[in-house]
Parts: structure tokens; sequence; C-alpha cells
């Protein structure tokens, strides 16, 4: 493992069984401890299936992932208990409350009792849903949905989290809040492994931006070094069409 | 390991009783079920035992024989009697018609001379035996010595029921003529030799030797008699209890399409907690539901003027058995939820499965009326083995000894739901 890495993956291939092509083809790179690792790309292009087999999903087709120091095969119960995970989708039960649904969520982390109802409490008031903590997570907005999704994947305070798009569809000002949140997060000692289609928001929130496309790293580096190396780039959206094509994607 | 446990259990909970449709799938649709089947089942009972079974007569003996039968069949509870087709005394024509038109099930035609007829066969008999000089006998040598009984059959009828009751018929003809052969042959004897004080004075009686006696092989002291109840009862629990595979299916393939799925596989907790605490939640339903069913048995059922609900005397094997058709139920609702990726397909899979498996098992219509064919099949079915062991308990009135290896069936076969759908996530993961 590198000096400072916590997640190294080298080699790593992903192919599903009726697929004909690789997801993720031999792609390797590290993350280094309290980073914000963006993983960039046009949809279809292995983001979720790099996050899936980071998160222990999905076994790796050839490769091999250390998270932490522990292998994703031989260690995932060790591997769990330190990863978080807010996925793409509302990953909640649309008929409980908030405060059941994190109830819930904490206890399979292994969370219970006190600690558990004031760390509850602490990321409700936090994420501005104190008020709301006893409605049905269906009565909510797509914004407050999104923040009580991202409170039951950081609610163990865990070493490492996945986020997948975490402010996909939701207004300026709950993007806002989430993000600002995320950096509070990061400061405190969490390393960060993001993806997002939303350029602007990843320059401004990552340290490290890797652009994937066709289940192959394409580039990497801090964003300004990567808008800087690129010609005629203002920004990272620029460089991400530089390398990606602007042909739109299914 | 206990406190996610209870967090699982919880959650479950709070998710049913969120569902008000689900809830009332699991307790109402079964309690109304109850009593519609066992109304409809009972009623057709009541039809033919308190109407009976619409008999015309036609006597053209006008002598004993025909007196006897007539007498018989009008007071026999499972005949309606009647010797008249539209006001006018039947005859054996428009008898004929009326069985062919339906309105009748079964018409008697005794012929002319049926009672005479008996008589001189016995007269004969007796000169036979005797070799007595036929002129010392007030014996009339005219007429047959047989008579030829017509029994009309309706052509739509059922051939079982029909050999049944033509079964009883010809047997309760057959007694009236041994009741007039004796009663002639007592009197003949008597006739023969003069001792008149030694005429038995109910030849008939006297002579039966051989009686019946019909008695339920219950293990009870007390007679449990098959009927709506003691069937639709058990019957319906047993397919509401089963029915809780449409919900769990629900339960299941939502946590699927919602992505919670996702995010649980991701968290230090196995899938037997994830598993357990619908298991815990779908047992406490199942129990439930048995508790209701039963009082429907019990206390609603008689209400409208059905026989309560008996219920044997094992209650260590009514709650073993019950807790083992739990088990297998909800196993059951974990594999169809397992297997399903989307709620419609759950939903077909999982009521499809469960109607087919309840006819197979005896709940709709019960096995012993199942042709062989069907009944060889209806054993692979849990809800048979249930039902099975019900019988045993409810109508046979045996211990929880004997539905032990029905038990054992159902608490394997859930067994096996389990690790069926344990292994299909494994297999799931492995894409």
């Amino acid at each position: 493992m590198n000096n400072g890495a916590i997640i190294e993956i080298k080699h790593l291939t992903k192919k599903f069984k009726n697929s004909p092509e690789d997801a993720v083809k031999d792609i390797s790179f590290t993350v280094g401890q309290n980073e914000i690792y963006g993983l960039l790309g046009p949809n279809g292009a292995g983001k979720t299936t790099t996050l899936s087999v980071l998160c222990g999903l999905f076994p790796p087709t050839s490769g091999s992932v250390l998270i932490d120091g522990k292998n994703i095969q031989k260690d995932p119960a060790d591997i769990r208990k330190i990863v978080g995970i807010v996925p793409q989708d509302i990953a909640l039960y649309s008929s409980l409350t908030a405060k059941e649904n994190l109830d819930f969520y904490g206890h399979m982390y292994g969370l219970k009792g006190k600690d558990l109802k004031n760390k509850i409490a602490f990321w409700l008031e936090k994420l501005d849903l104190t008020d709301a903590a006893n409605r049905q997570v269906c009565n909510f907005s797509g914004g407050m949905k999104r923040r009580v999704n991202l409170i039951a994947g950081i609610l163990h305070q865990p070493k490492i989290l996945f986020l997948d798009e975490p402010t996909v569809g939701v207004d300026v000002q709950s993007r806002s809040v989430i993000i600002g949140h995320l950096k509070d997060l990061n400061k405190a000692g969490t390393t960060i492994i993001y993806t997002s289609h939303l350029m602007e928001e990843a320059e401004n929130f990552c340290t490290y931006v890797s652009i994937i496309d066709h289940g192959k790293i394409l580039a990497g580096d801090s964003p300004a070094a990567l808008i800087s190396s690129f010609k005629g780039s203002g920004n990272l959206e620029d460089v991400f069409l530089q390398l990606t094509d602007t042909k739109p994607r299914d | 390991m206990i406190s996610k446990l209870a967090a699982s259990v919880r959650k479950e909970y709070l998710l049913l009783v969120r569902d008000r449709m689900g809830l009332s799938i699991l307790f109402l649709m079964p309690m109304v079920l109850i009593f519609v089947m066992t109304l409809i089942q009972d009623s057709a009972f009541k039809t033919l035992n308190e109407k009976g079974i619409p008999v015309v007569f036609v006597n053209n003996d006008k002598d004993s024989l025909g007196f006897l039968i007539e007498k018989g069949l009008r007071n026999n509870d499972l005949c309606s009697y009647s010797d008249s087709i539209h006001g006018r005394p039947a005859t054996a024509e428009t008898a004929r018609q009326a069985v062919a038109e339906g309105r009748f099930l079964i018409g008697i035609i005794i012929p002319e001379g049926a009672t005479a007829a008996v008589r001189k066969n016995v007269n004969k008999l007796i000169r036979e035996t005797i070799d007595i000089d036929a002129q010392s006998m007030k014996y009339d040598s005219s007429g047959s010595d047989s008579a030829e009984i017509d029994i009309l059959i309706d052509p739509v009828a059922k051939k079982s029921f029909v050999t049944a009751i033509t079964s009883s018929l010809r047997e309760f003809i057959s007694e009236t003529k041994t009741k007039i052969m004796f009663g002639t042959f007592s009197r003949q004897i008597a006739e023969i030799i003069p001792d008149k004080a030694r005429e038995p004075k109910n030849a008939f009686t006297e002579s039966q030797i051989i009686k019946y006696r019909e008695i339920y092989a219950s293990k009870t002291a007390k007679m449990i008699v098959p009927n709506a109840v003691q069937h639709n009862v058990p019957a319906w629990t047993i397919f509401a209890m089963f029915f809780i595979a449409i919900p769990i299916t629900g339960s299941i393939v939502k946590e699927k399409s919602e992505g919670s799925v996702f995010r649980l596989r991701t968290m230090p907790s196995s899938y037997l907690i994830l598993t357990g605490g619908k298991l815990i939640v779908y047992l406490g339903v199942c129990l439930v539901q048995f508790l209701l069913m039963i009082s429907v048995g019990l206390y609603f059922l008689p209400m409208l003027g059905l026989p309560s609900l008996v219920l044997g005397s094992s209650f260590w094997g009514i709650g073993i058995l019950t807790l083992a058709t739990a088990l297998a139920a909800t196993g059951y609702g974990v594999l169809v939820g397992t297997l399903a990726t989307t709620e419609q397909q759950g939903a077909i899979m999982g009521s499809l499965s469960i109607l087919l498996l309840s006819a197979l098992g005896g709940i709709w219509v019960p096995t012993y009326v199942m042709p062989e064919s069907m009944r060889a099949i209806s054993v692979f079915s849990p809800m048979n083995w249930s039902l099975d062991g019900y019988y045993k308990l409810f109508l046979r009135g045996s211990n929880a000894m004997a539905i032990l290896a029905d038990a054992m069936k159902l608490v394997a076969f859930s067994i096996a739901t389990m690790a069926i759908s344990s292994f299909t996530n494994r297999i799931k993961r492995k894409v």
C-alpha cells in the first residue's frame, strides 16, 4: 500500500455475465487519506460499477482492491464497518418517518441507545430536518429526501464515504447545504469518493478528479491541474468534453 | 446482534401496520372467505339434508309392498316425496318424463301385483320345502311370481351420488320385501301347523340377527361430525397464512426497487438479521390470523346458525402445527420475494402459486373427493400437510404425536425455501 493511500486499486476489471463488454477495463488508482476523490464520466462510463466493486456489492472479475489495507474479497465484514454509502437512488423506506429510517440504518451500522439517538438528532438539526423528523419520507420534497439519504450514510461517522451522485435532482439550496456538510465531514477526517455529472460542483468540491469513459480512466489530477493541462479549457467541463467528446450518451 | 434484530423487527412491523391494503388482505379477506365458503357449502348440505332429494313415486301395486315403500319414503328425511305431477297422480309415463326433465332426481315405479308376486314366491317356497299337497293350502297359483321395480334416474345427476342413493333405495325396497316375505311365511306356517300361539307377532324384527352401528372412528369420546365448518375454518386459515407470501414478496421487492437492499448489502449486517426481522413479524401475523380465524369458527359462525368449530383436545398439537405452518408460509414468501424482480411479478407469482398449492392441497375441495391422480399430486402441497394435520387434531381427536410428521415436513419446507433464497441471493450478487 502506498504511503497515505486509503484505497488502492490495481488492474481492476469488471465484466457482467450478460454483457459482451467489460464495464471496467483494467483500471488502477489510489485514493489518499482525507482526499475528496471525484470519479467523473458520462452515462455508462463505469463510475457506478467501480463504486459498487469498492463497496463490496459485486466481486471484481480480476484485479485487486485494498481498502484501509484490507482486501475487499477477503475481509468484506471489516471493510463494511468503516465505509458509508450514499447511493444515487433514495434508499429509504418511504412509509417510515425520517427518524425511523435513521434509527433502523443506525442500528444496522451497529449504533444503539443514547449514542444513536444523539447522532440522529445532531444530523437532523444540522441538515435542517428536525421539524420533519416525524413525518413519513413519502411526503418529503426531493431535497429533503436527499438530505435524509445522506444522513443514513454518514450516521456512523465512516472513515471512507462513497457518494454516488448525491445531489442529483435537488435545488441549489439543498445542494449547497449537502456539499457544505460533506466538506465539514472531510475536514473531520472522512475520505470521500464521489461520482457526479455536475462538473462545476466537482470542480469546487473535489481535491482530485479522475475522468472515466468506456470503463477506462482517461485522466486524473487536481481540478486546477487538469484545467491548466488541457489547452483552451476554462473549466472542468471543457476538459471533460475534450476527453469524452460531445456526442450524447444513452 | 439482538439490537440489530430488534431494529429489523421494528422496521418490518412499522412497514406492515402502515400498509392498510396489505393488512386488509391479510386479515379481512380470509375471514370473508371463511364466512362465504362455509355458508355456501353448508347451504348445499342443507338442501340435501333438510329438503331432501326430490323423488316421484308411482304406486301401481296398491298393496303391502307399495304401501310400505310409500310410507318409508314419506318418513325418510333424505327424500322429498311426491306422488303427483302438476296436481295429477303420477303415472309411469309422466314420472319418466318429469325425471327426464330434471324435476325429480329419482323416480320409483312399483308395478301392479308386486306384493302378490312376493307372496306367491313365499307360498311356492313353502310348498317345495315342506312338500305338502297344494290343495291343503290357500294358494293362488295365478299371476307372476316376480315383480320388476323401476328406478328412474335424472341423466344429469352425478354418478357417484346416484349410486349412493339407488343403493340405499334398493336396500330399503329389499328390506320391505323381506318384511312381507317373513310375514307371509309365518302366516303360511301357522296355517299348516295349526298351533297359532306359536306364530311370532313380528317375524321380521325377530329375524334381524345382524344389526349395524355406525361409529365415527374418532379418538375422542365425543363424536365429531365432518361438516362445512370443520373443513373450511382450518382450510382457509392455512390459505390465509400462506397468503402472507404476497405482502412479504411486496416488502422484499420494494426494498430492492427502492434501493434499500443496495444500502443494506454494504452494511455490517447479515442476511439472517434482515430476513429474521421479516420472519418474526410475519410469524406473528400468522399466529394472529390463526387466532382470528379460529374465533370466527368458534363464535361467529354459530351466530349464523352454523355448527361451532370443534378443536379436538390437543392444544399442544394445535400450537406445534400452527407454528410449523406459519414457518412454511413465511419461508415460501421469502422465496417468492427473492425470485421476483418486480412487485407485479411477485404479486402474480405469489398469488397464482398459492392458488395452485391450495387447490392441490385440498383447501377448495377436500382431497378425498379428488380423483386418484390428483390425490397423488396433492401430497406435494405443504398446505395439504397442514390441512391433514388439522384434520387429525380437529376431526380424529389425535394428539400432538400424530401431527409431528406433518409439522416436520412443514419445518423442512421452510428451511428448504430459506436456503434456496439465501443461495439465490448469493448467485444474484455474483453478476
